[in-house]
């Protein structure tokens, strides 16, 4: 504490050791002022916030420099709602003591968010007009205002006390009740909230009472009875008294009923529905696999088909070069017999036997130029001499009458040297005498063609007449 | 009873924030120190 004329710190005495100023009132009203702000303080623990601001008040009017209670009091405006008389406080708090001042946090957490403070302003301006409204008596759109209002603000306790003023006004008991509830929950000790509260549950239970007396006693013409219960008007027949439990049995089955029967008919059809366009679906889904797969093995088939032919032409074909009488083998007895020749030129009798295999009609359907060529020379240098060996053979078989012998060895000599007649000739007389007359017709008409105006001609003329002259 | 027209007279506008700077000068921060002090003041004088 210091002294009020020179400003030194006091002692115990009742006077200023510093200036003589008589300090002993000064200090009185000091500690009246810290004992009504000690007082404000155990108010506001318990939330008596009314009580708290009568306290934190008359601790500043003794002491106005009491910044600590100026701060509570700021803060306890603050909290009932009323920011700005809090805002109002801690500036004057601040230019009392403008260093180690918590009311510098207070007012900055106010300012920093310029978004709240200009709702803070709205739900002032509202609650004003509001406050207009009941004053001209338009208490509905009051009570619109004054809802808005704690919409944004609901620790405002000056509006849910009008409010709650509104509904008792329109006799809402119950809702006027909710009000002063919330108003308590904030200010435990507001005389007004209380008072209200007071009025209100007295209304309440007067209302109990009547809603009694009026169930026993009201009934209308009509056998019902009618009564208020808060907003709501319940009407119920004389005498009616329900079998709750039956009912409620009642009632849930036939819920469940109607529930079932709504699925029957409303959700089992889709359903179903849904179930058989998805199988439907599936079934296309299913027929178009099965078609591309039948088209698939069809065309499978066919390449079957096709390569099967193709496999039996070329096993053909390979039977035909690969046969015992096939073109390999007249190709390879050909080679055979040009290399016996290349060996061993004069030894006719293995070159016939190496040209065994390659007949003259199967050589002449072998196509290849270069075997003709080689065939036709080596048949120009060994033909004669090999038709030549096989006349000679053949005529000793003709001479001994083994006539089938000797037409096989006339065939083959012919074969190699188709322009010795005599051969052809001898040929013709090997059938005749073999009694093979149609042939031996056959051969003396080549002999004929092929060498006319030749005695082996005549010859054959005059057998083939004689041939005739015996079938006619 | 509550007399709705009475209890509506107890309820006054709030300071909106435009206001605050008025009321706050406006404000007088006399307390009973300082009249204590001018009436010690005043007493001296009268000496």
């Amino acid at each position: 504490m210091k002294c009020y004329n020179c400003g030194c710190q006091l002692s115990e005495k009742d006077f200023c050791t510093s200036c003589g100023a008589d300090v002993a009132l000064y200090k009185r009203i000091m500690y009246a002022s810290n004992f009504f702000y000690n007082q404000g303080l155990e108010r506001a623990g318990v939330r008596d916030l009314s009580g708290a601001v009568i306290s934190l008040r008359q601790s500043l009017k003794f002491n106005k420099n009491n910044v600590e209670a100026r701060n509570l009091l700021g803060l306890v405006y603050y909290e009932m709602g009323d920011v700005v008389r809090g805002l109002g406080e801690w500036v004057i708090s601040k230019n009392l003591r403008s260093e180690k001042n918590i009311a510098d946090d207070y007012i900055n957490m106010i300012q920093d968010n310029p978004t709240r403070l200009d709702a803070i302003n709205q739900t002032i301006k509202k609650y004003n007009l509001a406050l207009g409204y009941c004053q001209q008596d338009s208490l509905d759109l009051a009570v619109i205002q004054l809802k808005k209002v704690l919409s944004l603000n609901p620790r405002y306790v000056q509006a849910h006390q009008l409010l709650a003023l509104l509904y008792i006004k329109a006799e809402e008991w119950e809702k006027a009740q909710r009000e002063l509830k919330k108003c308590l929950k904030i200010d435990t000790g507001s005389t007004t909230t209380l008072r209200y509260l007071k009025e209100v549950e007295e209304m309440l239970q007067a209302d109990e009472n009547a809603k009694g007396d009026r169930k026993k006693r009201e009934k209308v013409s009509d056998g019902v009875i009618k009564y208020q219960s808060g907003n709501e008007t319940i009407i119920q027949p004389v005498g009616n008294r329900e079998n709750r439990s039956l009912s409620v049995i009642l009632n849930i089955g036939i819920g469940i009923a109607i529930g079932v029967a709504a699925a029957c008919f409303l959700l089992l059809p889709a359903r179903l529905n849904m179930a058989n366009n998805a199988a439907q679906n599936e079934l296309r889904a299913v027929s178009e696999q099965l078609d591309k797969k039948t088209s698939a093995i069809e065309d499978l088939e066919q390449q079957v088909k096709s390569l099967s032919e193709e496999n039996d032409r070329l096993r053909t074909t390979v039977a035909e070069y690969e046969g015992d009488d096939g073109t390999m083998m007249v190709i390879d007895g050909l080679l055979g017999a040009v290399s016996v020749y290349m060996e061993e030129p004069d030894n006719t009798e293995k070159i016939a036997k190496a040209l065994e295999s390659v007949k003259p009609e199967e050589a002449g359907q072998i196509e290849s130029p270069a075997f003709q060529n080689l065939y036709q020379l080596l048949m120009e240098k060994v033909g004669p001499s090999i038709a030549n060996a096989y006349y000679e053979s053949g005529m000793q078989s003709y001479r001994k009458e083994l006539y089938e012998d000797a037409i096989r060895d006339f065939e083959l000599a012919a074969g190699y040297d188709p322009s010795n007649g005599d051969i052809l000739y001898d040929l013709g007389n090997a059938y005749r005498k073999q009694g093979n007359n149609d042939k031996a017709a056959e051969i003396y008409k080549q002999v004929i063609e092929s060498f006319p105006d030749t005695e082996k001609a005549r010859r054959a003329q005059s057998y083939l007449d004689e041939i005739n002259n015996n079938a006619g | 009873m509550i007399n709705f027209e009475e209890e509506l007279k107890k309820f006054h506008p709030s300071l909106e924030i435009e206001d605050a700077e008025d009321a706050i000068y406006n404000q007088d921060l006399t307390d009973v120190a300082d009249v204590l002090v001018g009436m010690m003041q005043q007493v001296k004088e009268e000496k």
